[in-house]
């Protein structure tokens, strides 16, 4: 390899890595409802992506910042939402009902994306625009390393809240014990819609962070960002918030270098290929959190 | 004298409405259906295209609808189908349209990788016995993937050719840009009509005299294009050509704003030469170059184009083709005498191809279009450029 080479190289894996903290957002969302309630929320990554379509509704009159405020609010009303329409009422005993519901219901959000906008890509807010950094011949995006920064800020306000107040020993209680949850007076079900409230809340911003990163918002985002979330989800590790962050940066990383070394038409063989890797050799995912639900 | 007069103008309104019903329900109706993607992601094809079909439908029917073979008049009525955009849907549309006893012709569908399989279930050589496909004509407004309509002799398009469009505006840019040599290509690798025409613009890019120096690929759903914008800059092309739809198209201009690549010169994909683009990024797209078969530059396309905004709808190279398509089977309907009753529908879906295969010239919003013998169309084109997030007339060939 030429010295171009190889920094196009390292320039490819520093792009994917940086373009992995979207993944990282919509993945901690993900694992954060599978923590609490063994449950997989396959509507997510699209009704992130229906937060920042609906939080265009303020994009003419208020700043950037406003709008993804309002996205992150939207994504949480949705996720109520989303509870009440699609575990709420159904067994949760029956893993099945809550999957095929949430299968319908992402098939329900970017259908009414595209019916409410034609399915015509809308331009969406970008931020720090400018701030790009050259070091030698490295180029590094600012708005994705505020990404980061934002991803890594949300897992540490997530950890707080898990660890250090009363709906976090609430949701720790129901994730692991919910019957003896139930029995010491917590309510399973706030709980559970406390939980989505606030995946909804990071999936409103994620879905905020993904627009203002590519600059457009477009119904043919949601099924990618949900492929890549549930791998994210499975390679950090089933419920591990941290674990979601890491996946995230490597599923970025391995996807753009596979697309410099390979091409664009096989870079998602090799990201396939490496969700099965770790199936097969690591099934609980690189942080693993120790024990869960009964 | 009230107390009269109230009962019996009551009366007389509810005698009036009912002879008006009677009336309506008498009015003879003649069907013309459609099918293309309302839903999915490329709905906007089909809503426009349905629109464009009603609103020419409206027209023809305020002058007084279209006179059948029996010398009746009827009022032009449009039936859409949605395919989504799927083969498989739009193969499911056209067999349930010519299952109709009501069905003569269609107009559609909106995408090429729908109008192959569907072209390819109608039968291949007019009067063949052996041949059990559908015998029903299509007449395409949107599908613009070139030579389409030779699969079946029951397939005609009005789409223009992209590759007269390319091959004129390459010969364009070349004697107006004597500094403009080198050119990059960007292309959206997974999707049909891109991928095909990105063939038609290198290999026009090279016949005008211009070096192609690569091409960057991508993905329709990519949202990431940083490896392709680097290999863009590095090659530091006078040109770059992009061959994609909007979504991807924005994500690659902005992507080229932020490496800031500044070529002397951007082209896009005739589908780019839509408000889609402009929707989504109007700014970075500024000064691209398309070449499309409509603009609202005669009267007649203003008033197409106007009509159409009416139903809130925006008329571009593709629904333009639904609205000339709508008049062209409106003339046929007369001049072939079809009946449009259901005991002669085979014998009328038989008129109407042997009428479209006789065409030999038609007329369009932009001038008239004329007709080759493998059922295609030679429609007139010109050259926009994005400006102030409006599209705007470059230049016109042959003018």
């Amino acid at each position: 390899m030429t010295l171009i080479g190889l920094v196009d190289f390292a320039q490819a894996l520093i792009d994917g890595v940086l373009f992995g903290t979207t993944y990282a957002l919509i993945g901690i969302g993900f694992t954060l409802i599978f923590g609490v309630m063994h449950k997989i929320n396959l509507s997510y990554a699209a009704a992130s992506i229906g937060a920042a379509y609906l939080s265009l509704l303020v994009v003419q009159s208020v700043p950037a910042p406003i709008v993804y405020i309002a996205s992150a609010l939207f994504g949480g009303v949705i996720g109520a939402l989303i509870y009440f329409i699609c575990f709420r009422f159904l067994p949760l005993n029956a893993p099945l009902a809550t999957l095929m519901s949430t299968v319908g219901m992402l098939l329900l959000v970017e259908e009414l994306i595209v019916h409410a906008t034609a399915g015509m890509p809308q331009n969406f807010p970008a931020m720090f625009t400018e701030a790009n950094f050259e070091l030698g011949p490295f180029f590094i995006r600012g708005d994705l390393l505020f990404v980061f920064a934002l991803g890594c800020v949300t897992m540490v306000l997530l950890t707080l809240v898990l660890k250090k107040t009363k709906l976090g020993l609430a949701t720790r209680a129901v994730a692991q014990q919910p019957v003896a949850a139930q029995l010491c007076g917590m309510s399973v079900n706030t709980t559970n819609a406390s939980t989505f409230v606030i995946a909804g809340l990071i999936g409103g911003t994620a879905g905020a962070m993904v627009g203002a990163a590519i600059g457009v918002l477009s119904p043919l985002l949601t099924l990618p960002f949900t492929v890549k979330g549930l791998i994210v989800t499975v390679i950090g590790g089933l419920g591990s918030i941290p674990g979601a962050i890491v996946a995230g940066l490597i599923v970025g990383g391995v996807e753009n270098i596979f697309q410099y070394l390979r091409g664009v038409s096989e870079r998602d063989i090799y990201v396939m290929l490496m969700l099965f890797v770790f199936l097969v050799f690591r099934p609980s995912g690189l942080f693993a959190p120790a024990g869960g639900r009964d | 004298m009230n107390q009269y007069t109230r009962p019996l103008s009551l009366v007389l309104g509810l005698a009036a409405l009912a002879a008006a019903s009677l009336s309506a329900a008498q009015e003879k109706t003649f069907k013309i259906y459609g099918l293309g993607a309302k839903s999915g992601v490329v709905r906007i094809f089909g809503l426009n295209s349905e629109a464009a079909m009603k609103a020419a439908a409206a027209e023809i029917n305020k002058s007084g609808g279209v006179t059948l073979g029996d010398g009746s008049k009827a009022k032009l009525v449009i039936e859409y189908l949605d395919d989504r955009c799927s083969p498989e849907e739009g193969i499911n549309a056209l067999r349930r349209i010519a299952s109709q006893p009501d069905a003569v012709v269609a107009v559609g569908p909106t995408c090429s990788n729908v109008a192959e399989p569907v072209f390819g279930i109608l039968q291949k050589k007019v009067g063949d016995a052996g041949d059990s496909g559908l015998q029903f004509p299509i007449y395409t407004d949107v599908a613009a993937k070139g030579g389409l309509a030779s699969i079946s002799q029951w397939a005609f398009r009005n789409v223009p050719s992209e590759a007269t469009m390319y091959k004129s505006l390459f010969e364009w840019l070349k004697t107006t840009n004597a500094d403009v040599k080198t050119v990059w290509g960007g292309v959206e690798k997974d999707f049909a009509h891109s991928n095909a025409t990105f063939n038609v613009m290198k290999d026009n890019a090279g016949k005008a005299g211009f070096e192609v120096l690569g091409q960057s690929e991508w993905l329709l759903a990519d949202t990431s294009f940083s490896t392709q914008v680097r290999e863009m800059k590095r090659a530091n092309a006078d040109m770059v050509v992009i061959s994609a739809h909007p979504f991807t198209t924005c994500g690659v201009l902005k992507e080229m704003q932020r490496q800031s690549v500044k070529p002397k010169l951007l082209v896009g994909l005739t589908s780019s030469s839509s408000m889609e683009t402009l929707n989504g990024c109007a700014q970075q797209a500024e000064g691209i170059i398309i070449p499309t078969s409509f603009a609202p530059v005669t009267p007649e396309a203003k008033h197409a184009s106007d009509a159409l905004q009416a139903m809130n709808a925006s008329m571009d190279l593709h629904n333009a083709g639904a609205w000339e398509n709508i008049f062209t089977l409106k003339t046929l309907i007369e001049k072939q005498k079809i009946m449009g009753r259901p005991d002669t529908v085979q014998e009328d879906r038989q008129k109407m191809r042997e009428g479209l295969a006789n065409l030999k010239e038609t007329q369009g919003l932009l001038g008239k279009v004329g007709r080759t013998n493998d059922r295609e169309a030679i429609k007139p084109f010109l050259f926009v450029h994005a400006k102030s997030a409006k599209w705007e007339v470059a230049y016109t060939p042959n003018k």
